[in-house]
């Protein structure tokens, strides 16, 4: 006993996968009973054309989480503008976990995903304009003071203009004052907005 | 009267509200986490950095920061706020965990006698898997009793040269005890050239961690070391890290990270484990 070397891991040559699954093989794995070959299907399916449909739909019944994290991986690697909309229907989910890994991976989709963003915060549900938000604030991009300014001066729910000037707080610039004093005058008599959108002020104004 | 001298340059000033602002940016961005004794060290790196990209001050750079889509800037300053450099026994904290909590974990529930399996991401220059054999060999009394094989990675080819000649100065052999310098190492010119039992104890392989085409054949491990690595990752390179270890991690198997790296900010896929010498991160007894 003790430390032993062996070849143990052999050439990439003498391990090739038994034999490369078509595209077909890997959807239909995708529904296998095992949740290792759901897993290793998803993360194969990165070159399949369509691929983004697929592994979407499979998305919302997908009960075990490391497979889920798999999908949503391959998802935010194919870069594929019409998966964020198939992804955005999670949002509606009860699973809590679910809703938050989706709200990640559309924030790390590098490919243009306004119109699903702007569908969002149509949202009549309030709590899915919320999620728009958080999208917005987990997202790189150099508009989402725009965006977040038009939430505040045009959501008519305290709980969504709070989210979006919390974040506020952080991506702000002078550009955003006014449109906070605004907020704080439609919203007069909410403790909370008058308290967010003052620290916000600060920040901004550096004071 | 006295011609006064050209005026210099002024140094962006970082304010104590910029500090916290970039504090909790390049946590979220990073795990990262700068207590306000580091405020020097940072606010030096933030200037180097101002003055680089010509943003003029703290505002510009951090806008420049928080919106540059490539993420190419976020790099650059990571870069400048991580040290990256090793040597034996980095974190020897971490190798009390294997021997003292981790590897009586695992042998507890092994069923059959097949080795233990170690890997060591990235490799770098050999000082991390060589001290986890020594340490092995040293602080583990289940040593006699249990095979063990190590195998040590990277995607530079002439760093694992160099971690195979074994090699090393005497900065990167310092924390290294006498007696083991002694019982290990022979001196040679300036350096210290590593015993051939411990230099044939670790199997070095190129693999490019985001690139199943290499990682696909690393399977069945009970204990992966990936230190100081993901900081320099991006969030979905992060991620797709994250999956592979837990394609090739045993079920009950462990990931030990850099002491400012975390899992939890990563992926979901495994559970925090507190040791009483570190916190480490376990694969499911129950995942497949």
């Amino acid at each position: 006993m003790g430390l032993v070397k062996r070849k143990a891991i052999p050439p990439a040559e003498a391990a090739k996968p038994k034999q490369e699954q078509s595209c077909m093989e890997l959807a239909a794995c995708l529904e296998d009973a095992d949740p290792r070959t759901r897993r290793r299907a998803a993360r194969d399916m990165l070159h399949c054309p369509h691929a983004a449909g697929v592994l979407a739909s499979r998305l919302n019944r997908e009960p075990d989480t490391a497979v889920r994290e798999v999908i949503l991986t391959t998802l935010v690697r194919l870069n594929d503008p019409s998966a964020a909309g198939r992804m955005a229907d999670c949002l509606r989910s009860e699973d809590a976990a679910l809703r938050n890994e989706v709200i990640e991976a559309i924030g790390l989709l590098a490919c243009d995903v306004s119109d699903v963003l702007r569908s969002l915060l149509a949202d009549p549900d309030p709590d899915i304009r919320i999620f728009a938000v958080n999208i917005l604030d987990s997202r790189r991009q150099p508009d989402v003071e725009s965006w977040l300014i038009e939430v505040i001066e045009r959501d008519a729910h305290l709980n969504v203009c709070a989210t979006a000037v919390d974040v506020l707080c952080e991506a702000g610039s002078e550009a955003a004052v006014d449109p906070l004093l605004r907020l704080k005058d439609r919203f007069r008599s909410e403790a909370f907005i008058q308290f967010a959108a003052n620290r916000a002020l600060k920040r901004i104004r550096g004071a | 009267m006295r011609a006064s001298p050209p005026p210099s340059e002024p140094v962006p000033a970082i304010t104590g509200e910029d500090f916290l602002k970039f504090k909790e940016f390049f946590y979220r961005k990073t795990g990262i986490n700068f207590e306000p004794a580091k405020r020097y060290f940072v606010d030096k790196r933030l200037v180097e950095r101002i003055e680089a990209t010509r943003t003029g001050d703290f505002r510009g750079y951090f806008t420049l920061l928080r919106f540059l889509d490539s993420g190419e800037e976020l790099q650059q300053l990571t870069n400048l706020m991580t040290v990256n450099e090793t040597y034996f026994l980095r974190e020897e904290y971490q190798f009390r965990c294997l021997v003292d909590s981790i590897l009586p974990e695992i042998v507890q529930r092994r069923t059959g006698s097949h080795p233990i399996r170690i890997w060591c991401i990235p490799s770098s220059s050999g000082e991390e898997p060589y001290s986890v054999a020594m340490y092995l060999m040293e602080m583990w009394s289940g040593i006699s009793d249990w095979d063990v094989e190590i195998i040590s990675s990277d995607i530079d080819t002439s760093i694992l040269r160099r971690a195979r000649a074994a090699r090393y100065s005497i900065r990167s052999v310092q924390h290294v005890p006498a007696l083991w310098l002694e019982k290990y190492f022979k001196g040679v010119a300036n350096e210290y050239q590593l015993c051939d039992d411990l230099r044939q104890a670790v199997e070095f392989t190129r693999v490019n961690l985001s690139e199943p085409a290499d990682t696909f054949r690393y399977r069945n491990f009970d204990v992966i070391f990936c230190r100081n690595l993901l900081i320099y990752f991006d969030d979905v390179s992060r991620k797709t890290a994250a999956e592979t270890f837990y394609e090739a991690l045993n079920p009950g198997g462990y990931i030990c990270l850099g002491h400012s790296e975390s899992m939890s900010r990563i992926s979901p896929l495994f559970k925090v484990c507190k040791f009483p010498e570190a916190i480490v991160y376990r694969k499911g007894l129950e995942a497949r």
